[in-house]
């Protein structure tokens, strides 16, 4: 098949930018990388990008495709050339430029590192001198955070991240959750008072761009969530989100609806909420908040209040709450139907199903 | 206008938080315009706040069961939508619906919790979607057309969709996340002419506004200075959230920049009622920080 792709290149060294655009023969299979293979091999060796595995697992070719973070690697290019779309490719964003496709994952590492991404020994050792055994249960709650292969898809996208190039970001955020899930790691409080730092838990915005991208269903947005439950549950809770986030609830348990008003003081401490009074004036004037905050009461609240009691008291505060969805949700991911295999296949256009000898007789045509 | 003889459809209507408060005009407008786009709104009434994400990252556990109440109410009210009017709701609504309708054992427990509490159980039967998907297609689209009938004039909109809306697509499933056509869609049928900009589909900042304004502004400038570049006389987004933080903190940008922008942010209801004809009084745009009001004007010459 005819490829036609449009290439960012980046010189660093000159800063001379172009959109170059290459067309090629490819096999009818071939994904991004393949086709920039051939454009490498064929028709200018000098364009630069990373790749080693070719089997989304080495994390290394990640970059952009009209603007999306892709692996290059997963990324099939037959229905985009039946579409005669030429896409746009470009190096991943919130990472500097190297050269074309490749960037610098110094920055991300620094992130990576500042996790402590290592178990930290402190755990009771099993007396009887065997190995430290795990139920499966204990190793759910880090399933998806161990899937990561630091590709940098999440980071590329991150939209606080652009605002905040400090922010720790969903990739080290979601390798944190891994080590404070894991049973065996005896340093749970000092990472959580770490990942609570001023660019830290808190500054997620919650675009779910991660979600979106992570081309390995960590989904780092869920994995940063688990981290702010688990924050809340062992009182790390001095940081503005995590007292904003607490107030949701107060008001759900308390009116049922969100007391708005009180919400920048209960965030920002009273003291600090004086600064916003002009602020707090203009949209008073606009009737966006009352001059004199009356709750807004919802009915039957004491329903909300009752079941909030009755949920504390079964106990799956933290990241746990958190886990009990996850597997209902991975089968949204993995297109997961009520259908048997035998109506999968009968479907219009259906490709046919598979022989597999032990399980059915070899089709006698 | 067309007279057509296919009943209203009944949804139940989630107003949200901010609907019932900081955005009354939201509410107003919505329920204003419900039935010339074929929508009865069923309100409900002993519903609370979806917890905005906040819940969910706070007490999980809670998180689930505030918004299976909510969702036992919809069902209770016999309708098989539950229709909400802000990305974060609908998020935080359909994550939740998923979360019970794909594990039984869950579904079970949170059922005998709430009906410890009083609360009928949920059969997990009940759809969530925002009033956009309700108005971009279907027989909301339809009747749109015919409700559209001042129109819009060649008024040159930004479509913001937000973030909620879109992402995670595995639970919110109705368009491409990446190049979504709804409020498009929605804009030129209502004659207006969409303008297109990269910013449309990221984030306004919202959620972290309160605990990181610094990092929030240097989000909600994007779409505010990119639409306006590409020659928007307003915006329009699904969401009350965003609106707040595209409306009002819209003065802050201005003194943090020393730029002046003055950009009317319209509610999607708010958008399709100018061109629907509906009146201040449903509208209400005097609760707005930046007056849509001269911006819209142009549109009576």
């Amino acid at each position: 098949m005819r490829v036609a792709l449009k290439v960012w290149r980046y010189d660093s060294a000159t800063g001379e930018r172009a959109l170059r655009e290459y067309e090629i023969d490819a096999p009818e299979e071939a994904t991004l990388l393949d086709c920039l293979d051939i454009v490498k091999d064929r028709h200018d060796g000098s364009l630069a990008y990373r790749k080693s595995c070719r089997m989304m697992i080495c994390g290394s070719c990640g970059m952009r495709m009209d603007g999306a973070a892709v692996l290059a690697c997963k990324t099939r290019m037959y229905d985009i050339a039946q579409e005669g779309r030429v896409p746009v490719i470009s190096a991943m964003g919130n990472l500097p430029i190297v050269k074309d496709l490749v960037v610098d994952m110094d920055p991300f590492w620094a992130k990576f590192k500042a996790m402590w991404p290592w178990l930290e020994p402190g755990y009771e050792r099993p007396e009887d001198g065997r190995e430290y055994r795990i139920s499966q249960e204990r190793m759910n709650v880090v399933h998806k955070e161990s899937l990561c292969i630091n590709c940098g898809l999440c980071v590329s996208e991150c939209n606080a991240m652009e605002s905040d190039p400090e922010f720790l970001g969903p990739q080290a955020l979601a390798k944190g959750m891994r080590f404070v899930g894991d049973p065996r790691d005896g340093a749970t409080v000092e990472r959580l008072e770490r990942y609570n730092s001023e660019h830290g838990i808190w500054d997620c915005t919650r675009c779910y761009f991660c979600n979106e991208r992570c081309p390995k269903g960590v989904d780092p947005r869920d994995a940063i969530a688990k981290l702010g439950a688990e924050s809340i549950r062992l009182g790390i809770d001095r940081d503005m989100g995590a007292k904003h986030a607490k107030w949701f609830v107060r008001s759900a348990e308390t009116t049922g609806w969100l007391r708005e008003e009180e919400l920048i003081p209960k965030t920002q401490g009273y003291v600090s909420a004086i600064k916003q009074l002009k602020f707090g004036y203009s949209l008073a004037k606009h009737g966006k908040v009352r001059p004199v905050p009356i709750p807004h009461v919802a009915k039957d609240v004491n329903e909300a209040r009752t079941l909030h009691k009755l949920v504390r008291e079964q106990d799956r505060q933290g990241a746990l709450g958190h886990v009990q969805g996850e597997h209902a949700l991975e089968r949204l991911a993995h297109g997961h139907v009520n259908e048997s295999l035998e109506e999968i296949y009968a479907r219009p256009g259906a490709a046919p199903r598979p022989w597999l000898p032990e399980v059915e007789e070899a089709p006698s045509a | 206008m067309s007279t057509t003889e296919t009943p209203l459809k009944r949804v139940a209507y989630y107003k949200g938080c901010l609907a019932s408060l900081s955005a009354k005009e939201l509410d107003t407008s919505t329920q204003a315009l419900a039935p010339q786009v074929g929508l009865e709104l069923v309100e409900l009434e002993s519903v609370t706040c979806c917890g905005a994400g906040d819940i969910h990252e706070a007490e999980p556990d809670y998180y689930v069961h505030l918004n299976a109440r909510i969702l036992a109410y919809a069902e209770a009210t016999g309708c098989d939508t539950l229709m909400t009017v802000c990305n974060v709701c609908t998020l935080n609504l359909r994550q939740a619906n998923f979360m019970l309708q794909g594990d039984s054992d869950l579904l079970a427990r949170v059922n005998e919790n709430l009906e410890t509490v009083g609360v009928p159980a949920y059969s997990g039967k009940v759809e969530v979607r925002h009033f956009l998907w309700e108005i971009a297609e279907g027989e909301g689209y339809e009747r749109l057309k015919g409700a559209a009938h001042k129109g819009l004039k060649g008024l040159k909109v930004a479509p913001f969709y937000g973030c909620q809306i879109l992402r995670p697509s595995k639970i919110m499933g109705f368009e491409d996340p990446d190049r979504p056509w709804s409020l498009e869609r929605i804009i030129e049928a209502c004659g207006g002419d969409a303008i297109d900009y990269p910013a449309k589909i990221k984030c306004c900042g919202f959620p972290i506004i309160a605990a990181r304004e610094e990092t929030a502004l240097g989000e909600v400038i994007q779409p505010i200075e990119q639409a306006m570049e590409a020659g928007a006389d307003v915006m329009v987004t699904p969401c009350p959230l965003c609106h707040l933080s595209l409306d009002a903190w819209q003065q802050k940008l201005e003194a943090s920049t020393g730029k002046k922008f003055g950009l009317p942010i319209l509610h999607l209801a708010q958008l399709v009622g100018v061109a629907a004809g509906l009146e201040e009084s449903e509208l209400k745009f005097k609760r707005h920080i930046v007056d849509p009001r001269p911006a819209l004007e142009r549109l009576e010459v």
